[in-house]
């Protein structure tokens, strides 16, 4: 009996909530319910803030942004996701939406949101100063904030560095079986495929990736740590991997992790030729932005040189600002050249990189 | 007191009330749905062939393979663990009849992560081996394949057919089976050829739910390599930025398996075992003897050590690695909202229900029969595109509702309900109305209606006697249901992933921060969490089935 009265009440409790929530979506009588999370940050409150959709789940991030908090008084409010997501969000909700800045990862997706005509231009003097041209978007729409490069780690016991050179040469015959990297879906991949096309066309390309498929160690699988850990494995040689993956191996809290890292080296390609494959990370102001000047100013202060020494060191990424400090692995590795490529190109050539990778078999 | 009386009397007045609060359900249930539907009536652009030419026929293929292996693992192993613990008594069976529910805390993307990281060159495994200096062949380790989704597949999700199908056996098949005993059949006959037929229904509600979860995902099977529907449908949402190809993809996706179990139900349709007795007599376990005693205690042992036991102990000694540098006391709070958002939501989930199912049982007809597959249709795909559908049907309501809301200040067009909770838990609600709706279905399937037609007859109505005669029939399969929703919630990620609001963090999102970035180690945490939080939900559920007189 007593079951049955609880579940009574239980009943009436769900009876309540429902009543509740076919309010709300019926319509009418829709009063921002209890579970509505305060200020809707639209709302021209007395708080200063500035509103972020961003698909850069980084740590260091949120340490930069509640500094960045404590320097200005303005609250960053972040809405975390994967970026086509956040795009459709953004253009779903059109002048409605809250958001100021649109951050992520790659210059395809950031270009990606320009098309999509949810951004606008952001203009700032400091900007300009502190983030190289090539590092931002023609016409401002989106700025850089960090780089990373795509490069080839090897392994240190069974290859010397000079049978290394390009991207290209690893559809060669001598690495038969011996390169390792991972699915197609990744976006890395789709990138450094999209910019190969921009620069050897789609033809040479079409029969690079051929290659590299018939010369993988395995069926491609797992992240970019993974290529690594199957080199000191033994499955293969040369693995494509983004430099900030190994760096983080290298300080991991497992040791095998460490030493695993330790087996392989990296090697920046395209040196003598068009240089390495750079990705980028960025933020936009959108569209319909309602704190613009805020999310100007935390453009600022994250391109700022003590920011980007901190992207640098926590993240093993490559600072935008060329003032800011690099941490010992990043010197370690010295300048090198970079791809000069058009971040446009990434986004247009994506979709082609796709067909052509799967074209070519590239799982 | 005084209310629930005037509550009971007022759904008693209306009687039909059932109806519009079940159509009111399906509707906040389906309309999400409608834009991916509406998907298929847009004329394809120029990639739609790209897709159907060679992401379509392979990735097809892969997505069969997974669901059917998937599948025939998940019911061998749910069932025979099943029958196991039903049927016969061995050391530990009490401990192992709940510990065999506890895989299901353990989300799948987790999991495919650390038995990846553990078999891998740096994992326990073959560091300990390289410690005693053999050095085997790394390939015999590649767990990052379709066998490795397999493996983790099943062993996540065999707890939903064990679950359904035990309790079956349990409490519904006591008499067909001594029958059958009496009648000198061996114990093999008995379990094909009467235990399993009677449990077919609760079979197929289980392995729904497993079909279902393999299709939809996409965070193991991107990890581990395998090229499924879903795969095609990011490829081309993320890869091609082309939303509307990967809708009219998904909407493919969606009526071929609702479609799939309309047809696995219209196959049984002729085949409904009501219980003829009302002391439905549990099956008494008969006590196995000698080796095959220890032989039954170490299967289900090596079961729940490799689903369960290995992958948290990994987890635990990772989680002390980086504990000091997650951990902060935010996640209290992050504890709480995890909670309170799935409870509210399964209470709505588990509400809908019972009332869909009720209605459907006493009304069978075409329309509730369609009814009844199509709010179970949000489990059948990719949770970010039911996350779109909720999405714009939030944006249009908000945009309905603008006038309103100039009225009370809020300022011109802003969004109110879609940067609010709400838009999440109907998210919810619409994605995980089938782990709820299976389970009463098949408590429902169960029963019967003979209880129900005699208390119609003898003159109550249709609370009264959902109140009187059937709640108490179904109240195990509702403790199934609220568990189950609750732990899927729980792990939920690419639905809490677009639709929240600012700075907000489930568990699940924080463990998917660091996996992401291959950060496995720092993952550890939350989804220790994650698992903590489901393994009370577990738990509460034995003792309240305890309780109950299970």
């Amino acid at each position: 009996m007593m079951n049955n009265r609880s579940l009574l009440s239980g009943l009436a409790a769900a009876l309540l909530s429902v009543s509740l929530l076919v309010g709300c979506s019926g319509g009418s009588k829709a009063v921002p319910a209890a579970t509505t999370p305060a200020p809707a940050p639209t709302q021209p409150a007395k708080e200063q803030v500035v509103n972020l959709y961003s698909a850069r789940n980084y740590p260091v991030d949120t340490v930069l942004y509640e500094e960045f908090t404590k320097q200005t008084g303005i609250k960053v409010n972040v809405v975390q996701g994967k970026a086509e997501e956040l795009i459709e969000r953004l253009k779903r909700e059109g002048e409605s939406t809250p958001a100021d800045l649109f951050v992520t990862v790659d210059g395809g997706v950031l270009n990606n949101a320009k098309e999509s005509g949810v951004l606008q231009a952001m203009t700032s003097a400091t900007i300009e100063q502190t983030v190289p041209k090539a590092l931002r978007d023609k016409d401002n729409q989106w700025v850089g904030l960090s780089t990373r490069a795509r490069v080839i780690a090897y392994s240190k016991e069974r290859v010397k560095p000079d049978q290394l050179s390009t991207y290209e040469d690893l559809a060669s015959a001598q690495w038969k079986g011996k390169v390792l990297v991972r699915s197609s879906t990744s976006l890395y991949n789709q990138s450094l495929v999209a910019a190969l096309i921009d620069t050897n066309g789609e033809q040479a390309v079409q029969t690079w990736a051929q290659g590299v498929v018939a010369n993988m160690a395995r069926k491609p699988e797992g992240g970019d740590r993974d290529q690594v850990k199957a080199i000191a494995a033994g499955v293969g040689d040369v693995a494509i991997i983004n430099t900030y993956y190994y760096g983080q191996m290298l300080i991991s809290k497992d040791a095998e992790e460490v030493k695993a890292a330790e087996k392989v080296a990296l090697f920046f390609p395209n040196q003598k030729t068009n240089g390495t494959h750079i990705n980028i990370s960025g933020a936009g102001l959108t569209k319909h932005s309602k704190n613009k000047e805020n999310a100007i100013k935390l453009v600022e202060f994250l391109t700022g040189e003590a920011a980007q020494a901190k992207f640098a060191a926590e993240n093993f990424e490559f600072p935008v600002n060329t003032k800011a400090q690099k941490p010992e692995l990043l010197k370690t590795w010295g300048e090198f050249k970079t791809q000069q490529i058009d971040w446009v190109k990434l986004g247009t050539n994506n979709k082609k990189a796709l067909e052509l990778l799967t074209k070519a078999a590239w799982q | 007191m005084a209310e629930r009386a005037k509550l009971i009397r007022a759904l008693k007045k209306h009687t039909n009330s059932w109806l519009i609060l079940g159509l009111l359900g399906a509707a906040v249930i389906l309309l999400p749905l409608v834009p991916i539907i509406l998907g298929l009536f847009k004329a394809p652009n120029e990639n739609w062939q790209h897709i159907t030419q060679y992401l379509l026929a392979g990735y097809l293929l892969n997505s069969l393979q997974l669901v059917a292996l998937t599948g025939f693992f998940t019911v061998t192993l749910g069932v025979c663990l099943a029958w196991l613990i039903a049927a016969y008594d061995f050391p530990l069976r009490r401990f192992f009849r709940w510990a065999l529910l506890l895989p299901l805390a353990v989300p799948p993307y987790i999991a495919a992560y650390t038995y990846s990281t553990m078999f891998s060159y740096t994992g326990i495994v073959q560091k300990t081996l390289r410690s005693f200096d053999v050095t085997p062949n790394p390939k015999w380790f590649g767990v990052l394949s379709m066998r490795g989704a397999v493996f983790i597949f099943t062993l996540c999700l065999f707890p939903y057919v064990y679950m359904i199908a035990r309790s079956f056996f349990e409490r519904q098949s006591g008499s067909y089976i001594e029958n059958a005993m009496l009648l000198g059949r061996g114990p093999a006959a008995v379990f094909f050829r009467v235990a399993l037929p009677l449990a077919r229904p609760a079979i197929a509600g289980g392995v729904a739910l497993v079909v279902f979860e393999v299709l939809g995902d996409y965070g193991v099977t991107s990890y581990y390599g395998v090229h499924t529907i879903s795969t095609a449908i990011f490829q081309t949402w993320f890869g091609m930025y082309d939303v509307d190809s990967a809708i009219r993809l998904a909407a493919y996706l969606m009526i071929g398996t609702v479609g799939l179990f309309l047809v696995e139900r219209w196959v049984r349709r002729n085949r409904r075992f009501s219980s003829s007795t009302s002391k439905m007599r549990p099956l008494a376990p008969r006590r196995l003897k000698g080796g095959w005693s220890w032989a039954a205690g170490l299967f289900c042992g090596s079961v729940f050590a490799w689903s369960f036991l290995f992958p948290v102990v990994q987890l635990g000694v990772w989680a002390s690695w980086t504990f000091e540098s997650v951990f902060t006391p935010a996640f209290g709070e992050l504890i709480i909202r995890t909670v309170s958002l799935a409870l509210l939501a399964t209470v709505i989930i588990m509400f809908f229900a019972v009332i869909v199912a009720n209605l459907h049982r006493t009304n069978a007809n075409p329309f509730t029969s369609a009814l009844s597959r199509w709010v179970t249709a949000g489990y059948s795909v990719p949770g970010a595109i039911v996350a779109i559908g909720v999405l714009a049907c939030f944006i249009g309501l908000d945009r309905v509702l603008a006038p309103f809301y100039a009225v009370l200040g809020l300022g011109k067009a802003p969004l109110v309900l879609s940067m609010s909770l709400v838009m999440l838990v109907v998210a919810y609600v619409v994605r995980f109305m089938a782990t709820g709706f299976n389970a009463v279905e098949a408590g429902f399937e169960r029963v019967g209606t003979k209880f129900t037609e005699v208390s119609r007859t003898l003159g109550f109505g249709m609370t009264r006697t959902f109140l009187r005669v059937d709640l108490p029939l179904i109240k195990g399969a509702i403790f199934s249901g609220i568990v189950l929703t609750f732990v899927e919630i729980v792990k939920e990620l690419p639905l809490a992933m677009l639709l929240r609001p600012f700075n907000f963090e489930t568990l699940a999102t924080k463990a998917y921060q660091y996996a992401n970035d291959e950060k496995i180690f720092e993952a550890a945490v939350p989804s220790l969490l994650i698992i903590g939080v489901s393994m009370i939900a577990v738990y509460v559920l034995n003792q309240v089935g305890k309780e109950a007189g299970e």
